[in-house]
């Protein structure tokens, strides 16, 4: 699962940022290396909550600065809906 | 065959224009109207210049977006700009309070106001500047009312700070997105009030003029009739004379209603997608009015600077009444006296009503407008009126195309924040949008940032 979830996160940073796939890695810098400003920031979150069907919880958006970071926060929250889902 | 064929020669359309032309690119920018610019254009009548909608911009300090753009493209050097000193004042029955050019003279004039609320004065202010975007991303799903009530509890002061933008993003702060109206206050009101000599219209003729020296092509009086796509791929457009251009990509700078119902056509747009445009609501329209002075008249307001004058302090009860083009029930108005004192500017909100309404209502509304500003902000002011008109949310739409004469684009509320569809529809391939129709940019700089950025996104994919 979580080789897929990075691959929609690229593809969703792409398709904002306008940079290709190949370029983004896990470790890069959203604002400094992809040019994120607050209106992409918004639009990369709102789109990332729609995909997965997750929300996000405010204050921990900040706390997002790599693709990396954006995966596992991803991951996090996916894994916490299943077991939730199993309870 | 263009690279690009950019439909409407608003800002956006010409500042994505200007650079894919100045990149090497063929570019065509299509406008249905005889001149550039949509709602940022002026009009002459009986020797007065009036400013048709948009009235000053913003965005133009040292590292604002407005002022990065126009350096890049050199029409800096072209235009005359000048900023206003205060941009804004907003008065109401108890305050009045200035945006000054200066942050600290207008957070010193605020807590004047206010003295209670002085730190939190300060650090709203200074919240709106911030830099990092993730600080905004976190209040993505808030309204600016929610923004409003974690620094504030003075709810005199919240409507204050909400009046302005109630003009400049048309909505009360209970609907408005937190985003929205925290863009609108760092770019319209903490960077605002700038103008440039000679009227609004020279903005997009400096840019104009500037996409044909890269070599594009602009066509005027020119209404695009389809938007013609194979194997979900822009192929090109038709004209309304029935003529084929083709072209790599297609940018539309219109109303986005127009760009996927009428131009692409129900069949080309995605099932979902066409459901989401159903659904989607636009913003309100304006009714303004436009005053040419005699000059014997001596105005005692400052020119130049935007007057925002309420007599209430309930918003969502102002925007309730503009829905039903009641002016005495949306008690305010803005008003601006140009720089040369010649003519007067002022504007309510107003919603759609078909052209029989405005055929039977448009002087009546014009004499009740013209009578308020008389009775609390020009004394005599009808006395000095050489010339009158005024431009309904009908008139907006029949300039522009803009679906119901709307101002801002999509209703700026949380929901309906960042839809990224809408700037690149991904069903189709070389499909863009630029403007104010995208969920991003309100106001001449926002819609300057969006086609910067637009462009800026086709250029990355051709080089």
């Amino acid at each position: 699962m979580a080789e897929n979830v990075e691959k929609e996160i690229i593809s969703i940073i792409s398709d904002i940022s306008g940079f290709d796939e190949e370029e983004i890695k896990p470790d890069t810098n959203l604002q400094n290396e992809l040019e994120i400003d607050s209106i992409k920031a918004i639009e990369i979150t709102v789109a990332i909550e729609k995909k997965f069907k997750i929300a996000i919880r405010d204050e921990v958006v900040p706390n997002i600065t790599t693709v990396k970071q954006a995966v596992n926060l991803v991951n996090e929250l996916l894994k916490q809906k299943a077991t939730k889902k199993n309870t | 065959m263009y690279d690009a064929i950019i439909i409407g020669a608003g800002i956006s359309g010409l500042v994505c224009g200007c650079y894919l032309a100045k990149a090497g690119m063929k570019v065509l920018i299509a406008e249905q109207h005889y001149k550039p610019g949509g709602y940022c254009s002026s009009f002459k009548r009986k020797g007065f210049i009036f400013d048709a909608a948009a009235h000053c911009f913003g965005g133009y300090r040292k590292d604002g977006i407005t002022r990065k753009v126009f350096e890049d493209l050199e029409i800096d050097k072209r235009l005359k700009i000048e900023k206003y000193n205060p941009s804004d004042i907003i008065i109401t029955p108890d305050y009045k309070v200035s945006f000054w050019a200066d942050l600290d003279q207008t957070i010193n004039d605020f807590q004047a106001a206010f003295p209670e609320e002085a730190d939190n004065i300060k650090n709203f202010f200074y919240f709106l500047i911030n830099p990092d975007p993730k600080a905004f991303a976190s209040i993505r799903s808030w309204t600016f009312k929610n923004l409003l009530d974690k620094y504030f509890s003075d709810n005199k002061l919240k409507t204050i700070l909400s009046i302005p933008l109630l003009g400049i993003g048309g909505l009360p702060p209970s609907l408005m997105s937190a985003f929205i109206g925290a863009k609108l206050f760092s770019e319209f009101l903490l960077d605002g009030g700038y103008h440039p000599e000679g009227g609004m219209q020279t903005l997009p003729d400096a840019l104009a003029e500037r996409f044909r020296e890269f070599g594009g092509d602009l066509r005027l009086s020119s209404l695009i009739k389809k938007i013609m796509v194979k194997n979900n791929k822009v192929t090109g457009i038709v004209l309304e004379k029935g003529s084929f251009i083709p072209s790599k990509y297609v940018i539309s700078n219109c109303d986005a209603r127009q760009t996927f119902l009428k131009l692409l056509g129900k069949e080309k747009i995605e099932k979902e997608f066409y459901y989401k445009i159903k659904s989607m609501v636009p913003s309100i329209s304006s009714f303004i009015l436009y005053l040419g002075m005699d000059r014997l008249f001596n105005f005692l307001l400052k020119s130049g600077t935007n007057l925002w004058f309420f007599l209430h302090y309930n918003l969502d009860n102002a925007y309730q009444a503009a829905q039903k083009c009641d002016i005495e029930g949306f008690g305010g108005y803005m008003l601006r006296v140009s720089n040369d004192k010649s003519t007067i500017l002022a504007l309510i909100l107003a919603a759609y009503k078909n052209k029989k309404y405005w055929v039977n209502n448009k002087f009546k509304l014009s004499e009740l407008f013209i009578n308020r500003i008389e009775k609390y902000s020009i004394p005599d002011l009808s006395k000095h009126v050489m010339y009158k008109d005024a431009a309904t949310p009908h008139t907006l739409y029949r300039y522009t195309l803009n679906y119901r004469g709307a101002c801002f684009g999509w209703a700026g509320t949380p929901s309906q924040l960042a839809e990224t569809g809408f700037k690149k529809p991904s069903f189709i391939d070389g499909l863009f949008l630029t403007g104010h129709w995208t969920t991003q940019g309100l106001g001449v700089s926002g819609v300057v940032y969006v086609g910067y950025d637009t462009a800026k996104i086709i250029l990355r994919k051709e080089t």
